[in-house]
């Protein structure tokens, strides 16, 4: 029999940045919030320390910091005629767990999307007109723009410290930073990371070619940084270690360094980790939620009452806890009716790996997680697609998160794939070559989405989120085009060998491309192609906010988590200023 | 004064007993760096043996850093910053603007090429080597400073090649008053602004003589 609990104002599914600001700022406004996170507590002192924090084969190889999948995995299908199988190993994406989420492990690039990105369909439809759109298509507007969003991109920014030079001053163009972006009302809070050897010569060349290059926007902090909640940073060593580890020196942005200190200081906060929340229950109505259960590390179940619930466990969770709640009608794609788990995206990267001269010592390994100087000529719809036969884009960015001696073996064509002839071309290429990363838009399409899985459950007896999904043809296309642009570039560093390498279909799960999954519980105007209104406000259960990269109708060419903490910061002002005045539905 | 014409007598033989054989063994640099030592130069540079002696040890009163098998990255930067003024100290500014590129390089090779033995050191109280460990091994999350060794090596052994300087062997004293130049400015490091600020006057205490203990590995 579940022990009933003490009821509290808010329970907040999830403790990473997200689940983590929204406390903040609740628990500040004098409400009683229980944060429940599945996984375990961990701290920049002692859990990221080096040097145990350096162990490539226990954080890289073995995936330390993700979810188990032995206990709770996801299924996996390209197309819905097909049966899903799970995944038994964390390859293409990496779901992260434990308090502060990915958010420990993420690299720290930080980006704002474009103004087109918030009015998508409006835009390419307008542009171009429909014709340009494969019919299996699906992007949508997110019924809010990027401007009402744009105090709240800068105070996340704040937060973090992110690191860079603006280019869009209110609309006036400035020089050093990317003049492609989207305005900012002002400059970002600490200047740009050190230019790696390689994204110098990728500047030249790419300002040859007439395009506009500038260093990444980083939340690797570059200078000793106070933030506004009175939380200091120190700088990025660019140790080569970010992505997937935690930082030893307070230099990443995470919910550690900048906010959680000051969240669990607030009696009116709670803490609870290893809770794995089951479900959200509703009452008779099934328009009203009155907690939710959850069951502790030593297998008791919970029942925590609250009178609002904010999920923010990770796009992919967020709307598997949708559905095992059974708030909101799941989709269908074969009649395309419902709306949880509609509008699965993800991101199209593609590579362009470039064997420079054995005279080019590039030491790729002195790097922070968001090194790189990158252009944004063809990211979005930053450049005329009227007669290329397909909408969006990637930004290209040449840099190195780091060269680790495990993962960084870069290999010619050709080569074989073990035994001596492979060391020797280690050896040969290893502190040679640069890749470039392409991070292009993901387009929503009609049979890419998210349902719980007939036959696969978790560790708990709960039915797995089954994923749906391949490339469209649309975006195929698309990583054909840009990453040949890529590759003139590399050709004009004087590259001795480029490998084209554009994204090409089935999706498979078993190579790493990236963790920015996005979609299936959407944010927009109509609510029958949404399943969030504007403030992240559940459409069926009012007193349920969903703030997560699952709202994205479709990605864009950047990693999602710039843009989520606007959305997180929005989200808050809106609970703030609007619901808790008057708790119902606020559109 | 009499030590140092002894010191110049036994160098001056040294390089005497070279000249004569074709023993391509010391460079030129080397010879330099040996004659700067024992000597300084002409443009204001006392001899470097004076303070921090021909083995790099120093007196062991900390009051001179022991520089013997320090990173000659390092050495060559700091002696640079003293030159420019970035890191201020009336006795360093001057003797590091009496040195041209080519010498502040050799003495930094010559004395990253020693290993001296290291005076013995007094006893700890076990608490404060104990709280020294923790707060160099693991850090303090309450006033939120990493552990020391995550940029300065297992034992404090430093990082030759990035200019990491060692911190194990250090003298502790030595150890201590840095980091009070750090926090007020005399010396700048914006690694080390932090954890400088953060760190209370036992814990830097306790840190010195952690380190100071820390056994080192033999030159390479």
């Amino acid at each position: 029999m579940p022990q009933k609990l003490k009821e509290v104002d808010v329970a907040v599914i999830g403790v990473g940045f997200a689940g983590s600001i929204l406390a903040k700022e609740l628990a500040a406004s004098g409400l009683k919030v229980v944060g429940l996170e599945r996984g375990d507590s961990r701290h920049s002192v002692p859990d990221f320390q080096a040097p145990a924090i350096h162990d490539e084969l226990k954080y890289s190889i073995r995936k330390g910091m993700m979810q188990d999948v032995t206990r709770e995995a996801m299924t996996f299908r390209n197309h819905h005629r097909e049966v899903a199988l799970p995944m038994r190993q964390w390859e293409a994406f990496l779901p992260g767990t434990g308090l502060g989420g990915c958010g420990v492990h993420w690299n720290g690039q930080a980006w704002r999307y474009q103004e087109a990105d918030f009015i998508y369909k409006t835009h390419i439809e307008k542009r171009y007109g429909k014709k340009i759109l494969d019919p299996d298509l699906r992007i949508q507007d997110w019924g809010v723009t990027y401007q009402e969003l744009e105090p709240y991109y800068d105070r996340f920014e704040h937060l973090l410290g992110v690191c860079g030079k603006a280019g869009n001053l209110n609309g006036k163009i400035v020089s050093g930073g990317n003049p492609l972006e989207a305005p900012r009302s002002r400059e970002y809070p600490n200047p740009p990371m050190k230019e790696q050897y390689s994204g110098a010569l990728f500047r030249k060349a790419a300002l040859e070619l007439g395009y506009h290059p500038f260093l990444q926007p980083s939340a690797n902090t570059t200078r000793p940084y106070t933030n506004p909640e009175g939380l200091t940073l120190n700088p990025c060593v660019y140790c080569g270690f970010c992505e997937r580890y935690g930082c030893e020196h307070f230099a990443k942005a995470s919910p550690q360094t900048v906010i959680l200190p000051v969240l669990m200081k607030n009696p009116n906060f709670e803490l609870r980790t290893e809770s794995q929340v089951l479900r959200i229950n509703l009452d008779c109505t099934g328009k009203k939620a009155t907690g939710v259960s959850y069951m502790d590390a030593q297998g008791r179940e919970f029942e925590q009452p609250a009178s609002l619930v904010l999920l923010t466990a990770f796009a992919l969770n967020d709307v598997r806890m949708l559905l095992l709640s059974g708030i909101g009608k799941p989709y269908d794609p074969t009649t395309e009716t419902g709306v949880v788990g509609r509008n699965y995206a993800y991101q199209t990267q593609s590579y362009v790996p470039t064997f420079l001269g054995e005279d080019v010592h590039l030491n790729s390994y002195m790097a922070g997680g968001a090194s790189g100087t990158v252009i944004d000529d063809f990211s979005v719809d930053n450049f005329d697609h009227s007669s290329l036969g397909f909408i969006g884009g990637c930004y290209v960015l040449c840099g190195s998160t780091g060269a680790r001696p495990v993962e960084f073996h870069p290999t010619p064509p050709g080569t074989p794939r073990w035994g001596r002839k492979w060391k020797a071309a280690v050896r040969r290429h290893y502190n040679h070559t640069a890749i470039f990363n392409l991070s292009g838009t993901s387009t929503s399409m009609r049979g890419n989405h998210l349902d719980l899985d007939p036959t696969y459950r978790d560790a708990w007896g709960l039915p797995l989120l089954r994923i749906t999904f391949d490339f469209p043809d649309n975006d195929v296309r698309m990583s054909r085009f840009v990453t040949h642009k890529a590759s003139e570039i590399a050709r004009r560093m004087g590259a001795k060998i480029v490998v084209d390498s554009p994204r090409t279909g089935p999706f498979t799960t078993t190579s790493y491309q990236s963790t920015h999954n996005t979609g299936g519980a959407v944010i927009g105007a109509d609510p029958s192609t949404s399943v969030v209104n504007r403030y992240c406000q559940s459409w069926d259960v009012p007193n349920v906010f969903v703030v997560g990269a699952c709202n994205y109708p479709q990605n864009s060419s950047y990693n999602p988590t710039g843009t989520l903490g606007a959305l997180i910061y929005w989200t808050a002002d809106a609970l703030k200023t609007r619901y808790l005045k008057r708790p119902g539905p606020l559109v | 004064m009499f030590v140092l014409v002894v010191a110049g007598i036994i160098v001056a033989s040294y390089l005497a007993a070279q000249t004569g054989t074709p023993n391509k063994s010391i460079s030129n640099k080397s010879q330099m760096a040996v004659r700067i030592v024992a000597e300084g130069t002409t443009r204001g540079a006392v001899a470097c043996a004076r303070c921090h002696g021909f083995d790099g040890a120093s007196d062991g009163s900390g009051a001179f850093p022991r520089l013997d098998g320090q990173s000659p990255q390092y050495l060559a930067e700091q002696l640079r910053h003293f030159a420019s003024g970035a890191r201020q100290n009336a006795l360093m500014q001057p003797i590091a603007k009496g040195l041209n590129d080519d010498e502040i390089d050799a003495v930094a090779q010559y004395y990253a090429s020693l290993h001296a033995v290291p005076f013995p050191s007094r006893p700890v109280p076990a608490q404060l080597r104990d709280r020294g460990k923790q707060v160099a091994e693991v850090g303090d999350l309450s006033v939120r400073v990493q552990a020391c060794e995550s940029c300065h090596g297992p034992n404090g052994e430093g990082e030759p090649i990035s200019g990491v300087p060692y911190l194990g062997g250090q003298y502790s004293h030595y150890i201590s008053v840095q980091i009070q130049m750090f926090r007020q400015g005399y010396r700048k490091s914006q690694q080390m602004f932090v954890p400088a600020h953060n760190l209370n006057e036992q814990d830097v205490l306790a840190v010195a003589d952690y380190f100071e203990q820390a056994s080192r590995p033999a030159v390479k």
